[in-house]
C-alpha cells in the first residue's frame, strides 16, 4: 500500500470508539488516512489493534458521516436538517443557552455524555464554564458504570486499583519487579470483546500465556470461561452474595494475609462478623453456584500469590452496586493483593495529570473547592444522595429524567448531548427518555453520525472529529500520552475544540488563559513538567518514573499515597477500611451486604411465574462499541443481526429454531430479536446484546431506525435501585418471557 | 524456493475478528495487479471465523477457527477454469488470475472449503492471495497474520527448518492437521489443536456430597481400541477427556479408595457432559 507519511498517535474515542490507550500508526496518502495499525513500539498494545481500529478508514470516510454543522428545519423527528456554518451554529447555541441561563439558571441545562472516554474532560469543562452542575450520563439507570466501583475503592482505601498486567512499566512483562498473577479472577467481564471498556483485553491472554490460571464468574460461557480452572455460572445480579461468601471462607479458614490485615487495615472484626452471615450453603441457593465451588474458588484465589481480579460493569449494575464493588475490593485487600506485583495495583492518572476527572479531589484541583461545593447545592441528586454529592461530580440520571417532567425543584430546559446516543444506547426505559427529551426547549447533539437521538430531538448538530483528526491527551492511567491530529475531515472539530470555544463565550475569563486547545492541554500537563509538543516530539508517550505516586508497587509503605507523605492510605484512618467511614458519613452501611435484584424469582415470585427468564443485556461484541459502528459495513458483517441468545433446552421446549425472529416481552413492552440457540447461556437466562438500532432503516419518526422494535432497554426500568444513588440499574436482571414472533399474544 | 503457509494455533484464537478486518483493509478498494483486484466492500469473507460451541450444562467449550483459502497442494479450483485461470506459484501460493478467470463462476463452487467468492460486479471469482503482493514486496508476513493480537496465526516458509512456522509445526506435530482432511487437497494452511470432542464430568462421594473430590481416578476406554486414557479429578472434582473420536462407544470408570467404582458407557455423537458421578461408600 502506498503512503506519503505515517503519523504516530494514540487512539481514544471516535473511530475505535473505546476508552483507548493504544498506540497507533496512521498511514497518510494525499491528506487521507489509508490504513491504521497498532504501533509495535508502544508498551500499551505492543503493536496490536482491534477490528474497530482496523476499520477506521471506513468509519472516517463513511458517506453518512456528518461533516458540517446542521440545524433542524422541519419538525423534530422529520429528519429535515440544513447545513449551516460553524459561526451560525455557535452563535445560535450561545444565544439560546445564554437566554436559558438568564431566565432559568444555568442548572437547567443538562450536559449529557455517553460512556466515559475523551469526553469527561471537555464536557465537564463546558458545563462548569457555563455554570451548570449537571454533568450527567442521562439515561444510565443508577449511574451504573464504573462510578460505583470507583466510589467503593475510594471509600475503602482512598485510591483505585486495576489488575496488574505490568502496564505501568515500559518493559512490561520483562520488568524484573513484575510477577504474573497465579490466579486471575475474571469477574463479570469478557475481556477480549470487553477490551474497549477501558482495559486492554489481550493483557489477560498475555498473562495466560505466562501461566496465569483463571476463575471466571459470568452467567454466560465465554472463550475465557471455557479455558478457566473454574467457571462459576452465576445468577445475574447476585455477585454481592458470592463476594460475601468468599470473604467468609477466606476469613473463617484463615486464608487471609494476616500481616497485611494487621498492619494496614481496620474494621476486620466487623467484616468478619458481617461475612459470617453469608454461609456458602445459603449463598449457593442465592447464586445458583454449587456450595463446594464457592468454597474451592475462594481457597484457590486466596492461596495464589499473587492473585488479581479483573472486573466488569455488571458489578455496578447489581442492586446496590457500590456495596457489591466494596465486597470485591475487600477480597484483594484481605488477601494482601493490593498494590503488589501481579495483584490489583493502585492506578492513578499518570503524573497526576487530569484528562477526565475521576475523583472529587480532581474536580477541586481543576475548578476550586469553593466553586465545586457551590455547584453541588443544585446538582441533581446531591440532596437525596450524600454519595452523589460527595463523590465525583455527576448528577443522578434517574432523578434527572423525572425532573425533566416535574420541573421540581427547578425546570430542565435544554440538553447538550455529546458522544451519547441516549435513545439508541444507554437509556433505560427508552420511551420515558424520548418523551423527556421531547419536552426540552433546546437540544444540541455533537456526534459523528445521525442516530435515533439526533433524529428524534436534535435542534443543532455539531460534527465531531475522530481520533485521527484531533489534538488531545490522555492520562488514564498510564502512560501519559498525546493524540496527534493526522488529517482533517470536512469541517469536523474535536470535542475539546468545540467545548473550549463555547466555554470562552460563556466565561470570558477563559480567553485570558487559553487561545488554543494546545494551551489548555499544556496547562493540564503541568504536573508532568512537559508540554504537548515536547511529548509529541519524544514519541507521544511517557511512563511515570519509579518511586512516584503514579507508579506501583507498595506505595503505602513508601509514603507515596498520602498528601502528608506518611506511609499508609489516603483515608482518614490511613488504613484500608473494611468498615468504611466514608460510607458511614454518607449515610450508608459501612460494611458490604447483599441485596436481591428488584425483580427476581426470590423477590417477586408472582412476576417470575409470568416472566420466567432473566434478561441480561450488554454482552460485548468485538466489532461494536455500545451503540456505535452498526453502519460500518466491515464490522457489521461480523455481527449482522440483533440477536438473543437462548439455551437449547428453552428453545426446544418452545419450538424456537436457531435464526428465527422471536418476541421478548414484559409488562414494559416487547421487542423482536433473532434467536441464536446456544448452550453458552444459562437455561434460566437469555442474553440480549444492547445498543442496537438499524442505520439502514428509516431514521425519521416514528421508526427512528427501528429502536421501538429492537432496543432491549424498552424492557428495562429506570433506577436508581441503590441507596447510594450509584448502582443498581437493572440492565442485567429484568424478568421477561419469550415467544415465537408469529404466535398471538395471550 | 520458499514454500509459504500459515499455521493456525486454534487454542490461541479468541475470535476477535481482527484478521477479517485486516484482510478487508488490505484488499477492499485496493487492486494489486497482476495478483488480484479489489475485494468488494461487503459480501466476501476471504478469511472467516467459525465459532464452535460444544457440550452442555456445566461443561462447555467455545472455540474459534479462522478459515481461508487453504492454498492446497492439489487445488481443486484449478480444474474448472481455462488454462492459467487458477495457478500455483512456485512458492505454493494459489492465485486466481483476475484476467483469465473472468466469468468463470464454476471456480467458486469447486472449493470444498467455501473459500472462493463471486464478485458480481467484476464477474470474477476471488479469494485469499496469502497477501502475495506483500510477499513479493519483501515483507515477511500477511495482513491477517500481522494483525493477530494473540499469535494464533503464524506465517512463514514451511521448508525452512529455522522458520518460526516450521519450528512450531515440529514442536506441536502431534496436534497438527489439515482442516477437513477428507477433502484430500493437501492444504498448506496447517491447523494446530482443532477442537475435538470431549467427555467431561464431576466425581462426588455419596456421604460427602458437598465436597470437591480431588484425585479420584477416572478411566476411559474405547470399546473398539486398546487405548486406555486415565486422568484424576482436579481441585474442583472435575475431569475431562479431550481429543476423542466421533461415534465411538466408550466405557468410563470413576474410582476412589473406599468407594464402589461407577461405570457408564457413552457414545460420542457430540461432546458430552456426563454430569455428576456419585460413588457410594463401601
Amino acid at each position: 500500500m502506498e503512503y506519503d507519511k505515517v503519523v504516530t498517535t494514540t487512539a481514544w474515542s471516535p473511530g475505535p470508539g473505546c476508552h483507548g490507550g493504544c498506540g497507533v500508526k496512521l498511514y497518510i496518502k494525499d491528506g487521507k488516512v489509508v490504513k491504521a495499525e497498532g504501533d509495535e513500539t508502544h508498551p500499551f498494545n505492543q503493536g496490536r489493534a482491534c477490528p474497530r481500529l482496523l476499520a477506521l478508514t471506513q468509519y472516517m470516510y463513511h458517506p453518512d458521516r456528518i461533516t458540517y454543522p446542521l440545524k433542524r428545519v422541519g419538525k423534530r423527528g422529520e429528519g429535515k436538517f440544513e447545513r449551516i456554518s460553524w459561526e451560525e451554529a455557535l452563535d445560535t447555541i450561545e444565544a439560546k443557552l445564554g437566554k436559558i441561563k438568564e431566565e432559568s439558571g444555568p442548572e437547567s441545562v443538562l450536559f449529557c455524555q455517553g460512556t466515559g472516554r475523551d469526553i469527561g474532560g471537555p464536557i465537564s469543562f463546558l458545563a462548569y464554564s457555563y455554570g451548570s452542575p449537571n454533568w450527567i450520563q442521562l439515561g444510565l439507570a443508577g449511574h451504573s458504570c464504573y462510578t460505583p466501583r470507583l466510589g467503593a475503592m475510594m471509600a475503602t482505601y482512598g485510591d483505585y486499583s486495576v489488575l496488574d498486567a505490568a502496564q505501568f512499566s515500559e518493559k512490561r512483562y520483562d520488568d524484573p519487579d513484575y510477577k504474573v498473577p497465579q490466579i486471575i479472577m475474571v469477574w463479570a467481564q469478557n475481556p477480549m470483546p470487553g477490551c474497549p471498556d477501558g482495559f486492554f483485553g489481550h493483557w489477560i491472554v498475555d498473562c495466560m500465556k505466562r501461566g496465569s490460571k483463571l476463575i471466571v464468574i459470568d452467567p454466560r460461557w465465554t472463550w475465557f470461561a471455557s479455558r478457566a480452572e473454574k467457571f462459576l455460572q452465576i445468577r445475574p445480579g447476585t455477585d454481592g452474595a458470592l463476594a460475601m461468601a468468599m470473604i467468609n471462607v477466606i476469613i473463617s479458614e484463615e486464608l487471609y494475609d494476616k500481616d497485611f490485615v494487621e498492619q494496614w487495615t481496620e474494621g476486620f472484626e466487623e467484616l468478619k462478623h458481617r461475612a459470617a452471615e453469608y454461609t456458602p450453603q445459603k449463598v449457593a441457593e442465592i447464586t445458583w453456584i454449587p456450595e463446594e465451588d464457592i468454597i474451592e474458588s475462594a481457597r484457590m484465589y486466596a492461596l495464589a500469590k499473587p492473585a488479581a481480579i479483573q472486573w466488569g460493569v455488571p458489578i455496578d449494575k447489581c442492586p446496590e452496586g457500590s456495596t457489591v464493588a466494596q465486597a470485591i475490593t475487600h477480597l484483594w485487600c484481605l488477601t494482601g493483593n493490593l498494590d503488589v506485583p501481579g495483584g490489583n495495583v493502585i492506578a492513578r492518572p499518570a503524573y497526576g495529570v487530569t484528562t477526565y476527572p475521576f475523583s472529587t479531589q480532581e474536580m477541586h484541583e481543576l475548578y476550586g473547592e469553593e466553586f465545586v461545593k457551590n455547584l453541588n447545592e443544585k446538582r441533581i441528586g446531591a440532596n437525596e444522595f450524600p454519595m452523589v454529592r460527595n463523590f465525583r461530580g455527576w448528577a443522578q440520571p434517574d432523578l434527572a429524567v423525572k425532573q425533566m417532567f416535574t420541573g421540581d425543584p427547578y425546570p430542565i430546559k435544554a440538553c447538550w448531548i455529546q458522544t451519547s446516543n441516549i435513545l439508541g444506547g444507554q437509556a433505560a426505559d427508552t420511551r420515558l427518555h424520548y418523551e423527556a427529551l421531547k419536552r426540552m426547549d433546546f437540544v444540541v447533539v455533537a456526534d459523528l453520525f445521525h442516530n435515533p437521538t439526533t433524529m428524534a430531538v436534535a435542534d443543532i448538530i455539531l460534527p465531531v472529529a475522530s481520533t485521527a483528526e484531533k489534538e488531545s491527551f490522555r492520562s488514564w492511567w498510564v502512560p501519559l500520552q498525546v493524540i496527534v491530529p493526522a488529517v482533517e475531515v470536512g469541517e469536523c472539530r474535536s470535542d475539546w475544540e468545540i467545548n473550549l470555544e463555547l466555554a470562552k463565550r460563556f466565561n470570558p475569563e477563559l480567553r485570558k488563559r487559553y487561545d488554543t486547545v494546545k494551551q489548555l492541554i499544556d496547562d493540564r500537563l503541568k504536573p508532568a513538567g512537559i508540554t504537548y509538543d515536547q511529548l509529541k516530539e519524544q514519541g507521544g508517550w511517557v511512563m511515570p518514573p519509579e518511586n512516584s505516586a503514579s507508579r506501583p508497587y507498595r506505595r503505602y509503605e513508601k509514603g507515596l499515597l498520602r498528601p502528608d507523605g506518611k506511609p499508609g492510605f489516603r483515608t482518614t484512618s490511613g488504613k484500608v477500611e473494611f468498615a468504611s467511614k466514608s460510607y458511614q458519613d454518607w449515610g450508608l452501611d459501612p460494611l458490604p451486604y447483599y441485596s436481591e435484584p428488584p425483580e427476581s424469582e426470590v423477590r417477586t415470585p408472582e412476576l417470575f411465574k409470568k416472566y420466567p427468564l432473566v434478561m441480561v443485556t450488554g454482552r460485548r461484541s468485538s466489532v461494536f462499541f455500545h451503540s456505535e459502528h452498526r453502519m460500518i459495513p466491515w464490522l457489521r458483517e461480523c455481527d449482522p443481526y440483533p440477536i438473543v441468545e437462548i439455551n437449547p433446552s428453552v428453545a426446544g421446549k418452545m419450538g424456537i429454531e436457531d435464526g428465527e425472529w422471536i418476541v421478548i416481552e414484559n409488562d414494559r413492552g416487547s421487542i423482536k430479536r433473532k434467536a441464536q440457540v446456544t448452550p453458552i447461556v444459562h437455561p434460566k437466562v437469555i442474553s440480549v446484546p444492547h445498543g442496537w438500532w438499524l442505520p439502514e432503516e428509516d431514521g425519521r419518526e416514528p421508526n427512528l431506525y427501528g429502536i421501538w422494535d429492537i432496543n432491549c432497554n424498552n424492557l428495562v426500568h429506570i433506577g436508581p435501585g441503590a441507596k447510594s444513588g450509584y448502582g443498581g440499574g437493572a440492565y442485567k436482571t429484568a424478568l421477561v418471557r419469550i415467544r415465537k414472533a408469529n404466535e398471538a399474544v395471550e | 524456493m520458499a514454500r509459504y503457509g500459515i499455521a493456525v494455533d486454534v487454542e490461541k484464537c479468541t475470535g476477535c475478528h481482527s484478521c477479517f478486518l485486516a484482510c478487508k483493509d488490505e484488499h477492499a478498494g485496493n487492486d494489486y495487479p497482476p495478483i488480484s483486484v479489489a475485494q468488494p466492500d461487503i459480501g466476501h469473507k476471504w478469511l472467516r471465523l467459525r465459532e464452535i460451541e460444544q457440550g452442555t450444562g456445566t461443561k462447555i467449550k467455545v472455540d474459534y477457527i479462522p478459515i481461508m483459502c487453504q492454498h492446497c497442494e492439489k487445488p481443486p479450483c484449478m480444474a474448472p477454469g481455462p488454462e492459467g485461470a487458477v495457478y500455483q506459484r512456485d512458492d505454493g501460493i494459489v492465485i486466481i488470475d483476475p484476467q483469465k478467470a473472468k466469468g468463470c463462476k464454476n471456480i467458486v463452487n469447486s472449493c470444498p472449503y467455501g473459500a472462493i467468492f463471486w464478485n458480481q460486479e467484476k464477474e470474477l471469482p476471488q479469494k485469499c492471495t496469502l497477501c502475495a503482493q506483500m510477499i513479493d514486496n519483501g515483507e515477511k508476513t500477511t495482513r491477517c497474520v500481522e494483525s493477530c493480537p494473540t499469535g494464533a496465526l503464524i506465517f512463514g516458509d514451511l521448508d525452512d527448518p529455522k522458520s518460526e512456522i516450521a519450528k512450531l509445526l515440529v514442536a506441536k506435530a502431534e496436534q497438527v492437521e489439515a482442516f477437513k482432511p477428507k477433502f484430500g487437497t493437501k492444504p498448506t494452511v496447517k491447523y494446530i489443536g482443532l477442537p475435538k470432542l470431549f467427555i467431561a464430568g464431576e466425581v462426588l462421594l455419596s456421604d460427602k456430597p458437598k465436597d470437591c473430590i480431588k484425585g479420584a481416578k477416572v478411566t476411559l476406554k474405547a470399546d473398539n481400541q486398546d487405548k486406555v486414557m486415565e486422568t484424576n479429578t482436579d481441585f474442583f472434582g472435575d475431569f475431562e477427556f479431550k481429543g476423542l473420536d466421533r461415534n465411538i462407544d466408550y466405557t468410563l470408570i470413576a474410582e476412589y479408595e473406599g468407594y464402589y467404582p461407577q461405570e457408564i458407557t457413552i457414545r460420542t455423537y457430540a461432546s458430552k457432559n456426563v454430569g455428576e458421578l456419585v460413588l457410594r461408600a463401601k
